[in-house]
């Protein structure tokens, strides 16, 4: 999960939501004039040189995620990419057909399958997952020593950096059926077992891989949300009498709270892209009824098969479950008194 | 595919050739048209090109004369060289310059890391042949997805090499519509002119009509199996096996040979090797897995036989016998192999020379033979025979008429059989930079080993030959296990020619590398392969069979 700004407190985060995107900084000096109020062309003048500033980010933007999205109009057609001389021109001269990609996708039990296999991930990552950057956040956050705690972060972050193919291999050499443990219990006269291999386990084994690989990674936000919490309050909570836990159940927590429901509303929106190249790099050793999820099955049909406009179909059946998601998810959070990602 | 073995460096070979075995599995059919609209202009047009019509396109055959095999091909094996070359008298088959000068970009799969354009050795072979090729290497290993999108696009490059187990999905119809015939410079007498050429074999150049047309220059191959079940000599010797000579004989070797608190397994995964044992349809071009049986056709899927393969292969899983890495299809087999941790693999022909050659050079007691492989109740096997070409090197259609013929002045020099000149430089480099003579045999240089390999193998080769200078004898073992294992060898009715299956058609058989997978693993029954078939049936397989009748019906059969 990447994610980029973080209001670090409810206070600024109220003033963001004024200002263009991007200006937040400059937000305090015009106070509560309402931007509203003012003529678009003056706007433009004042705001010219942020402008200017986010215009390599629009860009970038536009020609990687927004002019992409034409190309799903191939959802609705039977699209051959060789029809013509260019890849791009074969688009206006494959024929339409309606919905039958959807009908097709429907009435495939393996799509079922994989949505299916792609929810339970979510939600065991979900439980099993998400919690852990924020206990580790907390560990952290209580050790004093600079030194001690740079050491503690590097070795946490450090997994983060490897690739899935070195940590598949890893967990292969540690738990798979020649791997170091199953030998040394062999040698010891017990027998070796196999985890990486086995179906029915197969989600958990992915779950652990992407704890051990990336919570490290996640409690950064969290940090950097526990360093905006003023000393003060502890001190203060310390002279009235209340002990540890206490102080983490009334100060620390709820200085995570808005981090939390923010994090909480995009994994969800994310909820159906649960992981690609870790499941891919496994599907032969379990077999695709386990590991197969929506990526990997539009992955599968798109680029294996070639069967481009399928694919594309399915994508885009992702795309917009997704989006209800995390609409859904945001009003959730808007219900529960929380900022969420966006407000209107 | 038969490599020329010499030609590149052991490690990439092994990855290339792993990846292969895989990929053979999956391959898909080939295209062009029915005889009936033979000669019809590029399209996407299904069936076949074969007898009169193809008789039109192919080129003469000149046999060669410059070089005698040692053991000359019987069989439909490899010709085998094992004499040394004798370099003060290396003959010459190219004696003029044939290229124009020509700029070629050249797209090729590559298993390696890509060494510089401006090295010593491109430079040479440039030189020789009178081009200035460029090549943009992919990493053959996933080929096939840079593939798809290239020739999506409206800038291919001049010259694109495609293995037959990336003719899958759409690409037949892409080869079809982007790339040049090759027909108006080669058919006929015209390849007299490029006298290498001309001794390929016709059986290889029936393989490269694509779409009515002559497209490509293949890689011809032997058409007898390429995948060899090897296994540790030096440790069957020390612990006094038997080599198994039945399917139970082998399963109970199995149990015994398995120690795995020693980390010793008696096998890796033998999948392509039962299906040779109880003697399944060819699976490494779809247009083999056909047959007709009592005057119907039958797919390799339908039959008794793929059913047994794979009960004998779950049995060895079940058995706990392969070893676990290769249940979880993880790192590489032939390591494992020459580890010592399994004592049996199955891999491409050309393991033999690898395997060997590299474990000489770490100076270990390694040694490896391969079984012949036997019928399931012992006795004579039956092997199918599979395609006698295997990797398809294209023009653009934008390229011009000086461009193809600087091409096929370079492919004419990379034909050069072995024991020539040009053989020397395309397979060993620049002599003091990239191989040094050592007791009067060429030794590659580290230089050598990073930069002459894998290149100019796709571009122009010779009959299918086995050549292994510094390991005679294992050309002489790796031929004569292909003439012995060719004496069981059948074709199936389609063999020998490259057919493109209709659209509709293409995406149906796919899942069954997976299921098949999924079954000796474990993770499914045999009774779901059944259930997968009848399936098969109805969402199209039938309708797929009577078109291969019909194909039949026009073309007639290849099978022997």
């Amino acid at each position: 999960m990447s994610h980029s700004t973080v209001p670090r407190t409810r206070a600024e985060a109220k003033t963001d939501e004024k200002t263009p995107a991007g200006s937040g900084d400059t937000a305090g000096p015009r106070g509560k004039r309402r931007a509203g109020k003012l003529s678009l062309r003056l706007r433009f003048r004042r705001d010219r040189t942020l402008i200017l500033m986010t215009l390599p980010a629009i860009l970038l933007l536009l020609v990687f995620n927004y002019i992409p999205i034409f190309g799903n109009v191939v959802a609705f057609q039977d699209y051959d990419p060789y029809l013509s001389d260019n890849g791009f021109v074969a688009m206006f001269e494959s024929p339409w057909v309606g919905f039958e990609q959807f009908e097709r996708i429907f009435q495939d039990s393996g799509f079922w399958h994989a949505v299916q296999n792609t929810f339970v991930l979510f939600f065991l990552q979900l439980v099993l997952f998400f919690p852990i950057p924020i206990l580790l956040a907390l560990v952290i956050n209580s050790v004093i020593r600079p030194r001690v705690r740079a050491v503690a972060q590097a070795i946490m972050y450090l997994p983060h950096f490897f690739s899935w193919v070195l940590v598949v291999t890893v967990f292969q050499q540690i738990f798979g059926g020649a791997g170091i443990i199953a030998q040394t219990l062999r040698q010891h006269g017990y027998e070796g077992f196999d985890l990486m291999t086995d179906p029915g386990i197969f989600k958990f084994l992915v779950t652990a891989e992407g704890v051990w690989k990336d919570a490290g990674w996640g409690i950064i936000v969290f940090l950097a949300a526990l360093s905006a919490v003023s000393n003060d309050l502890y001190e203060a909570a310390a002279m009235d009498g209340a002990g540890r836990w206490r102080r983490m159940w009334h100060i620390t927590l709820p200085a995570l709270r808005p981090v939390i429901a923010l994090l909480l509303v995009l994994r969800v929106g994310d909820a159906l892209t649960v992981g690609f190249e870790q499941l891919l790099l496994q599907r032969d050793s379990v077999g695709p009824g386990a590991s197969e999820v929506l990526d990997t099955y539009v992955w599968w049909n798109g680029i294996r098969n070639q069967d481009f406009s399928y694919a594309a179909a399915a994508g885009l059946i992702k795309g917009v479950v997704g989006l209800a998601l995390v609409l859904t998810a945001n009003k959730v959070a808007h219900l529960m008194g929380e900022q969420g990602v966006y407000k209107k | 595919m038969t490599p020329n073995a010499a030609a590149s460096s052991a490690p990439s070979r092994r990855s290339f050739l792993a990846s292969t075995a895989v990929a053979t599995a999956a391959v898909a059919g080939g295209m062009p048209l029915l005889a009936a609209c033979g000669g019809g202009q590029s399209g996407s047009k299904d069936g076949t090109t074969s007898g009169k019509a193809a008789e039109k396109l192919l080129p003469a055959f000149v046999a060669s004369t410059v070089v005698v095999p040692d053991i000359p091909s019987k069989n439909g094996s490899s010709a085998g060289f094992t004499k040394p070359i004798d370099l003060d008298a290396l003959k010459t088959s190219v004696p003029k310059k044939l290229g124009g000068g020509s700029q070629l970009k050249v797209m090729a799969p590559m298993w390696g890391s890509p060494p510089s354009n401006d090295n010593a050795y491109y430079t040479a072979v440039n030189e020789a042949v009178g081009v200035k090729v460029t090549w943009q290497n992919q990493d053959g290993n996933t080929y096939d997805e840079k593939l798809g999108a290239v020739l999506a696009s409206s800038d291919i490059p001049d010259v694109v090499v495609v293995p037959g187990w990336n003719l899958n999905g759409k690409i037949p119809s892409a080869i079809n519509a982007k790339f040049a015939d090759l027909g108006p410079y080669l058919s006929g007498d015209k390849v007299k002119a490029y006298p290498n050429l001309a001794a390929v074999p016709t059986d290889a150049w029936q393989r490269s009509i694509f779409g009515g047309q002559l497209r490509a220059i293949p890689m011809p191959a032997s058409y007898v199996t390429n995948i060899v079940p090897f296994y540790r000599k030096d440790i069957f010797e020390a612990k006094g096996y038997e080599l198994p000579k039945t399917a139970d004989e082998f399963l109970a070797w199995a149990k015994e040979a398995t120690d795995a608190k020693a980390k010793v397994w008696a096998c890796d995964d033998l999948k392509w090797t039962a299906f040779n044992i109880y003697g399944v349809l060819n699976g490494s071009d779809k247009a083999l897995w056909w047959d007709l049986r009592d005057g119907k056709l039958v797919n390799r899927i339908e039959t008794d036989e793929y059913l047994e393969a794979l009960e004998w292969m779950r049995k060895l899983y079940a058995a706990g016998v392969v070893h676990p890495d290769a249940k979880a299809v993880k790192g590489d087999a032939s390591n494992r192999f020459t580890a010592g941790q399994s004592l049996v693999f199955n891999g491409d022909i050309s393991y033999w020379y690898g395997s060997t050659a590299e474990q000489r050079t770490q100076k270990t007691a390694f040694e490896m033979g391969a079984f012949d492989i036997f019928g399931p109740d012992g006795g004579d096997p039956t092997i199918y025979a599979t395609q006698p070409a295997g990797i398809f090197t294209f023009v653009s259609k934008k390229a011009s008429k000086q461009q193809i013929k600087d091409f096929l002045a370079l492919a004419n020099y990379c034909a050069a059989p072995y024991g020539t000149k040009e053989y020397m430089l395309t397979a060993y480099g620049v002599e003091g930079t990239d191989y040094t003579l050592k007791d009067g045999m060429p030794v590659k240089t580290a230089k050598g080993n990073n930069e002459v390999f894998g290149a100019y193998d796709y571009t122009g080769d010779p009959a299918s030959y086995l050549a292994h200078p510094d390991l005679p004898e294992i050309a002489k073992l790796q031929v004569e296990w292909q003439q012995r294992m060719g004496a069981f060898t059948k074709k199936s009715s389609f063999y020998g020619l490259t057919i493109t299956e209709p659209n509709r058609f293409t995406n149906l058989a796919n899942d069954f590398e997976q299921l098949e997978d999924d079954v000796v693993r474990g993770r499914k029954k045999i009774s779901d392969v059944q259930q997968a078939v009848s399936d098969w049936k109805s969402k199209g397989g039938d309708g797929l069979r009577d078109w291969y009748q019909k194909l039949l019906d026009d073309n007639g059969s290849a099978a022997n």
